[in-house]
């Protein structure tokens, strides 16, 4: 199952400044993610998901060991080289969507593509693309305000996709949908996981999510506790 | 991303409108009142240099020394040669003769006597001569109140003011006393066929306008003048200039001893109007200086509010691999973007009242009645040049400071933390 490793954690440990002391997040954490993987972190509230997503996202950096993603080590990234594998190989999506309200769908998916160099038909067409993915090419000229929750949520899966990067990592994608929109979210994640052989990794607390999971890795208190291949129930 | 950021900037009424008139005020106040302080320091300097400085001015010294006592005694003599030295030397300037002096209205009755009887100030211009720009110069048409101008000797003006108080209707008589130049008793009549009212106190007072050579053939002053006065051509004052001439002309009499010796003077040098020249500029540069505080405090405020509603999209395009410099860097983009729409409407707004205020301007007359300085009765602004950047520059630097200044806090912030932004 393991093809390449696109990402590899080696004795990490996060900890936080909290007053005097530290805090810690995550202890030891050793991990290795293949290319597309369908893969989640689960865990109690404060377990440590959010921050060990970060990490990967290159958001954070490790307090010791070593995460290395696309063959980079995190740890030793200046701010410009951890945006340019942000904006090259990761994508992003959020519980709220934090679609930006003043563009439209199209706007909105065609500003991950902005930051790097394509020409306007170009973008046309991949925005187009993912839009598509999603089923969502009808609402190109809507403002998001227009849009339900779970539409919401699928332009910001098509905003992520857009790039077509090699990790996507979702952090509680779910947590404000309706049990109908998180299926079909979920859905059309596996698809894309499938087509485009991203690596997805979750954050979740969400049964309907676990069962959509190839691999689930259990947290608690900072620590992995159980990382096992599960079955996917609602595969295909 | 500019034409991206533009869409944001259009349709986001609350991240542009509260810059843009914040600017677009700012620019505004800035623009008007420095066009009206420009007009009304204008003004009064071209009162001035029309009704008793000149642009320069020549005198004796010794007038020069008691000129608020209008000294004609000391008056400057020979004064056809000494002008047709000045129109040699100088001649893209215009010379013109002026005597001021002290003296008695007497108005008669039909038998002869005392009507009415007052103190006078006179001003003895050049009324009659064919090509004289005096009455012009002097805005004699305008202040024109009855009557006309007196177009033969023996003839005289009154001011309004001064027409009423000694109950003299046109056409009447009135004899002038005063003195000659060596001291002796002086008096002539005159027929009052205008009255003036020139709009500032001073003017007003008890003014008696005459021609230049009636008060010469009065006051015994043949070829004699208590001042010769200096305009440039286009009537604009050019202090360089002024101060050449000045320098040039001095020279020629720095070793004559004589207390007659005639000196210039720019019009810097009199009336203190130097330094409210220099008040002028100062005031204006203050001026722009506490816009520019004021607006980009305001706009750096504006700035950190909009700033914190937009972390969400700040946190966003740093998850897809946006540079925190370049979002500082866009930001920028958008403060020169919406300080220059803020500045192009506040300075067509401004220029636009000015105009008004250049055209119309406002009546003060009301207010200044008992003023004894020369200041114009109606204000009005003057557009130059430097009005159409004096507050666009300052309001576009304004927003880029303010903005630059509020988005130092993107900067401070950690990544990760921007991001925490995202998590709710
Ligand atoms: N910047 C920080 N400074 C201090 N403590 C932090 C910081 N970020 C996270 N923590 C702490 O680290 C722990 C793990 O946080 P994290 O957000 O990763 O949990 P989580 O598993 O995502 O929880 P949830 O399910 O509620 O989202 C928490 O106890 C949190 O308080
Ligand atoms: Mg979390």
């Amino acid at each position: 199952m393991n093809t390449a490793s696109i990402i590899s954690i080696k004795n990490m440990t996060k900890r936080f400044p909290v007053g005097k002391g530290e805090f810690t997040a995550l202890e030891n954490i050793n991990l290795e993610f293949g290319e597309g993987e369908f893969a989640g972190l689960v865990g109690p509230s404060g377990s440590g998901k959010t921050t060990l997503l970060n990490i990967i996202g290159s958001l954070d950096s490790p307090t010791e060991g070593t995460a290395t993603v696309m063959g980079k080590n995190i740890a030793q990234l200046s701010h410009k080289e951890s945006a340019l594998l942000r904006n090259l190989h990761i994508g992003f999506i959020f519980q709220s969507y934090n679609l930006l309200p003043v563009y439209t769908v199209f706007e909105n998916v065609e500003f991950a593509l902005l930051l790097q160099n394509h020409t306007a038909s170009e973008r046309r067409k991949a925005v187009m693309d993912a839009l598509e993915w999603v089923g969502l090419t009808d609402k190109v000229k809507s403002k998001p305000a227009m849009l339900s929750g779970g539409e919401g949520q699928r332009v910001a899966i098509a905003r992520a996709m857009v790039k077509r990067p090699k990790i996507l990592l979702a952090d509680e994608p779910s947590a404000n949908l309706d049990a109908k929109n998180s299926h079909q979210i979920l859905k059309t994640m596996k698809q894309l996981n499938k087509e485009l052989k991203t690596t997805f990794i979750f954050s979740t607390h969400d049964e309907k999510v676990m069962q959509y999971l190839d691999r689930t890795i259990s947290l608690a208190d900072g620590k992995v506790v159980k990382d096992e291949l599960t079955v996917a129930a609602n595969a295909g | 991303m500019i034409q991206f950021l533009l869409k944001g900037i259009l349709r986001d009424r609350s991240r542009s409108l509260l810059p843009i008139i914040v600017v677009a005020s700012g620019v505004f106040l800035t623009v008007l009142l420095s066009t009206f302080m420009k007009g009304l320091f204008n003004d009064i300097i071209d009162m001035n240099a029309h009704f008793t400085t000149g642009h320069v001015k020549v005198m004796t010294r010794a007038y020069a020394d008691n000129i608020a006592q209008m000294p004609n005694d000391l008056a400057l003599i020979d004064v056809a040669n000494l002008k047709e030295e000045l129109v040699a030397d100088y001649p893209d300037m215009e010379w013109v003769d002026r005597i001021r002096f002290g003296g008695l209205i007497d108005v008669p009755d039909e038998n002869g006597e005392t009507k009415t009887q007052g103190p006078a100030v006179g001003q003895a211009v050049d009324l009659l001569s064919p090509n004289t720009q005096e009455p012009q110069r002097m805005n004699m048409e305008k202040a024109l109140r009855q009557g006309r101008l007196p177009k033969q000797p023996g003839e005289a003006m009154l001011s309004e003011d001064f027409a009423q108080k000694l109950k003299v209707e046109l056409g009447e008589e009135v004899t002038l006393f005063g003195s000659t130049m060596e001291g002796g008793m002086a008096f002539k009549n005159f027929k009052i066929v205008g009255t003036v009212s020139f709009g500032a106190t001073v003017l007003d007072r008890g003014a008696i306008i005459v021609d230049i050579a009636d008060a010469q053939e009065a006051l015994a002053m043949e070829d004699a003048a208590a001042e010769i006065l200096g305009f440039f051509e286009g009537d604009t004052y050019d202090d360089e200039k002024a101060k050449e001439i000045v320098a040039d002309f001095n020279a020629k009499y720095a070793n004559d001893p004589d207390e007659y010796a005639p000196v210039m003077q720019s019009l810097k040098e009199q009336n203190d109007l130097g330094s409210l020249l220099d008040m002028s500029e100062n005031m204006r540069i203050i001026l722009v200086s506490v816009f520019v505080f004021a607006m980009s405090i305001v706009l750096w405020n504006t700035g950190l509010l909009g700033g914190l509603r937009r972390y969400t999209e700040f946190g966003l395009r740093l998850a897809l691999g946006e540079e925190k410099k370049h979002i500082f860097k866009t930001m920028i983009y958008e403060a020169i973007l919406i300080g220059f729409i803020g500045s192009v409407v506040g300075t067509i707004l401004g220029l636009s009242v000015a105009y008004y205020l250049q055209e119309y301007g406002i009546d003060f007359s009301g207010m200044m009645k008992n003023i004894s300085m020369m200041l114009p009765q109606v204000y009005r602004a003057q557009i130059t040049p430097d009005a159409l950047y004096i507050g666009f520059i300052p309001g576009l630097f304004a927003m880029v400071l303010g903005t630059a200044l509020s988005g130092i806090g993107i900067y401070k912030r950690e990544t990760a933390q921007l991001f925490k932004e995202l998590e709710v």
